[in-house]
């Protein structure tokens, strides 16, 4: 009885320890969680790091202001203000909240802002808007450097109106403004915006479409850095010896794939783009046109984002466009995956400037997008300069497919940018193909091919060891299923497939 | 047989039925402009109108210089958009665009600014310029209406501006929304008061401060109670009234830097700042026979032509005592010109060499006419030193003293 007092003490004892530790324990915590805030040397500003968020194409006109003469550190400074003034507009407008519109408009203009944003807040209307292009003129620059107005001609905008959560409308509309800014707390802010002249805008629709022939060609990833070509593992002569295994077999071309986080987003790297330019150098030296296809991983799409993704675009092709080896852009590989998530007019109105876009940059190669599936095969149709899609569904039914899809594209041609089949069973999958059904597979589109007269670009060269999980998912039956798309496996040796991988000539 | 029949008839009439009400449909959805103008003043009420048929669930797209916004009709016999009041204040080019199913309608309404102003936004820069005609200050006047838009361009702005006798003005007219004035400066310094008016609206009063241009040179003078060299009194030097080139006095605190140049090649500086152009520097008399050459420089801008300056041996001589070991040496007494005990602060300097290498140089200032130096022993250990003394120019030497 006595030690059993001595037991209930004892417990009572500990278990009052420990109350009195936790809450101890707790106190501490929430003390020291209101101790950690900021660090004291943001309250200064020093170091606002300057990322981009907004870089439309613009091109000064000459300089010939009135007033002071204009040097490159003012200009600079008043283009990127500017340019700012335009990017918290879009914010403000696209949340109807007056975030950093006092750094970038005057007190009297901001009035104008919040005047629009009243009218939208109640309507419940929100707009995402852009614009993708400025041609600005300095018109005059005052002799105390804080004065400058300058006439903004041909702005390209575009704009998606939201009602009560639905997209109402989309407008495209080409404008000319007058700025007056002024030089405040080192900002140059916009005292005055005059809109001197607007019109819809449509571009010009008219194309003439570049035809492709004769396209015989692979996908093609190096096999030890599938997705992640342009790495530190990058290595010449890899790609050498592989480029030289695809022109043996007989293929006259291959697809490659630019990453659009990889290679720097609106800022692209030079060491990705050498890279890049020793692939298409070496597919020349190999007789091979390279199909590149840009934005791989990009899923942003947002209008705020396109003017980054168009200066991506314009290093890139830039960089390849007077290239021997380049056989054309492919825009997006698979963009209609992105529909369910992105909404499908947010995707298509993105594609359709982007095609615009790189056309603008290199009139000279055709355009295509690779549509995962037939079905989406014919949207932009009338842009591209031919049609390319991806087909991974039964082998007898693609005659009928391509028929039909030929029958609603007239006068373009059309290319199956990838198709091929995973010889992959085991564990994860015990009724798979084996590398036998795999050559069946092969041997079958090849005749289709021949038939129907179909061009083609096949998935993929190499089996991977690794496949990162950006492209399938960490699911083991897909990853495995995607590591054994090839014609060579992974110990170099070639597959029976391999014997199909083209058509002799 | 007959059922068939029917349901195949039934069937057909319900088809053209619904093909006719949807063709109707389409057709009944029509809208037609009514409102012609396409020009209006800021701050007039616009109404777009459209004769329609069908369905009035539609909406306008308006847009203008600082934004865009979606309008919904009102009824009547005709759909009635009502441009809200802050978006038609604004001056510039209204967009719109009808968005209904069908065929879009679109337009433009330019909107003028007021003719009448309700402020003039002036900026005037640099606040302070150079006399001469060569520098100019600008001024920039934005004319703008009680809605806040920039007036119409060409029209004509004022600027009026008052210096010494004159009074001036100039009729500019605005471009890009604004006007601008370079107004140069006249030969005299002074302030020169500026204001604008437009359209019957007066600024307020600026003022532009019209400062003296570079100096030209200038000649120095040097001012002193007596010309001897007893190191204690002060020369003060002076420049003339430094003027520019238009006989204006230089602005207030120009630098002026005096350099002194002995009969050595070394040389000394003193500064001063002009106070209505004139800038004074002082420097002590050297305590010893000089020839001084002063010249007094405005750096890169002006200088003045050199001056010499002689100063009288002011010390004749001095005496040097011994103490009975040698170890304390007194100098003194020192007297000046009037064989008065100089005051204190000259500079003595005694020179210990051991086997003809200098061993130390002590420097004692002297006090009431004398200075005194101890040597140490265990500083200056027994043996044989040379001691040397230097004062106000002069130099004694006492070789081969003997210490214990």
């Amino acid at each position: 009885m006595n030690n059993n007092k001595t037991i209930l003490r004892s417990l009572i004892l500990i278990s009052y320890v420990l109350i009195i530790a936790l809450v101890i324990y707790g106190i501490a915590a929430i003390f020291s969680y209101l101790n950690t805030g900021a660090d004291r040397s943001t309250m200064l500003h020093t170091g606002v790091k300057q990322i981009d968020q907004y870089s439309p194409e613009l091109t000064w006109a000459p300089l010939a202001n009135e007033g002071r003469s204009m040097d490159e550190e003012n200009l600079k400074a008043i283009e990127d203000n500017y340019l700012d003034a335009w990017y918290v507009k879009h914010v403000a407008y696209m949340t109807n909240t007056m975030t950093g519109i006092d750094d970038f408009y005057t007190k009297s203009a901001q009035l104008n802002i919040q005047n629009v944003i009243s009218i939208n807040s109640e309507s419940n209307t929100f707009i995402e808007a852009t614009t993708l292009a400025h041609y600005p003129t300095l018109e005059f620059f005052s002799e105390d450097g804080q004065l400058a107005v300058l006439t903004d001609h041909d702005v390209i905008e575009y704009k998606r109106i939201f009602s009560n959560e639905t997209l109402v409308a989309q407008v495209n509309e080409k404008s000319t403004y007058k700025v007056t800014l002024l030089l405040e707390d080192g900002f140059w802010r916009i005292r005055h915006l005059v809109r001197i002249k607007s019109e819809p805008y449509t571009p010009e629709a008219e194309l003439n479409p570049i035809a492709v022939s004769n396209i015989k060609g692979i996908n093609y990833y190096p096999q030890a850095t599938p997705w992640d070509m342009y790495g530190d593992n990058f290595d010449s002569e890899t790609i050498a010896k592989d480029l030289k295994i695809i022109k043996d077999s007989g293929l006259n071309s291959i697809r490659v794939f630019v990453p659009y986080d990889d290679f720097g987003k609106s800022n692209v790297s030079e060491v990705k783009l050498e890279k890049l330019v020793a692939v298409l150098d070496l597919a020349e030296t190999y007789n091979l046109k390279v199909l590149v296809s840009l934005f791989d991983f990009y899923g942003d799409y947002s209008v705020l984002d396109w003017t980054l993704t168009q200066r991506h675009a314009k290093s890139v092709v830039n960089a390849l466009k007077s290239h021997d080896a380049l056989l054309g852009w492919d825009i997006k590989n698979e963009p209609n995956l992105d529909f369910k998530k992105r909404t499908e007019d947010l995707v298509i109105a993105w594609l359709d400037k982007m095609i615009d876009f790189v056309r603008s940059q290199d009139p000279n190669h055709p355009i295509t997008i690779g549509w995962s599936n037939t079905s989406s095969a014919t949207l932009l149709n009338k842009k591209l300069d031919f049609i390319s899609f991806h087909y991974y569904e039964d082998v007898s039914k693609l005659s009928e497919a391509y028929t039909s899809l030929q029958s609603k594209i007239k006068d373009k041609s059309i290319v199956l940018t990838e198709y091929g089949l995973s010889s992959y069973s085991g564990l994860w999958n015990p009724f798979g193909n084996s590398d036998d059904d795999q050559k069946d597979y092969h041997q079958s589109m090849q005749t289709t091919f021949s038939e129907n007269d179909i061009q083609f670009m096949a998935w993929t060269l190499y089996d991977f060891a690794e496949i990162p999980k950006e492209v399938v998912g960490r699911l083991p039956w897909r990853q495995n299923a995607q590591k054994h798309f090839g014609f060579i496996d992974e110990n170099g040796i070639k597959k029976p497939s391999f014997k199909y991988i083209s058509t002799k000539e | 047989m007959s059922l068939k029949y029917l349901y195949i008839s039934l069937t057909i009439v319900a088809s053209i039925f619904v093909g006719i009400s949807l063709k109707q449909d389409y057709q009944d959805n029509d809208y037609t402009l009514t409102s012609n103008s396409s020009i209006y003043t800021a701050g007039d009420a616009i109404t777009i109108k459209f004769k329609y048929n069908g369905n009035s669930n539609v909406f306008l797209y308006c847009s203008n210089s600082y934004g865009s916004i979606i309008i919904k009709p009102e009824l009547d016999t005709t759909l009635n958009f009502k441009i809200p009041e802050s978006i038609s204040n604004k001056s510039g080019t209204l967009n719109w665009e009808l968005r209904s199913d069908k065929k879009l309608h679109a337009g433009q309404i330019k909107i003028l600014p007021k003719s009448e102003i309700e402020k003039t936004e002036t900026y005037i820069g640099p606040p302070s310029i150079e006399a001469g005609g060569t520098d100019y200050t600008m001024l920039v006047s934005i004319p703008t209406d009680d809605l806040d838009n920039p007036i119409i361009d060409s029209t004509e702005v004022a600027v009026k501006h008052q210096f010494l006798e004159q009074q001036v003005i100039d009729y500019i007219y605005t471009k890009h929304g604004f006007g601008y004035k370079n107004l140069y400066s006249y030969e005299k310094r002074g302030r020169i008061l500026i204001n604008t008016e437009c359209l019957g609206l007066n600024s307020k009063e600026f003022d532009v401060n019209v400062m003296p241009t570079i100096p030209t040179n200038f000649s120095i003078s040097a001012d002193r109670i007596h010309n001897y060299a007893d190191g204690n009194q002060i020369t003060t030097f002076k420049t003339s009234v430094i003027k520019d080139r238009f006989n204006n006095i230089v602005s207030d605190g120009t630098f002026v830097t005096f350099f002194i140049t002995n009969q050595l090649g070394y040389k000394a500086s003193t500064s001063g700042t002009t106070i209505d152009g004139i800038a004074t520097a002082k420097i002590l008399h050297p305590d010893h026979e000089e020839l001084w050459t002063i010249k007094a420089y405005i750096e890169g801008m002006a200088n003045s032509e050199p001056i010499a300056l002689n100063y009288e041996q002011a010390i004749s001589d001095f005496e040097v005592s011994f103490s009975k070991n040698n170890r304390l040496i007194t100098v003194g007494p020192l007297q000046s010109f009037m064989q008065q005990y100089i005051p204190d602060g000259l500079n003595v300097y005694l020179n210990i060499y051991k086997a003809g290498k200098l061993e130390h140089q002590i420097i004692e200032q002297s006090i009431n006419g004398f200075a005194s130096f101890k040597l140490k022993s265990d500083r200056y250990p027994k043996g044989t030193y040379t001691v040397e003394i230097k004062a106000a120019g002069l130099t004694k030497s006492f070789p081969n003293l003997i210490y214990e």
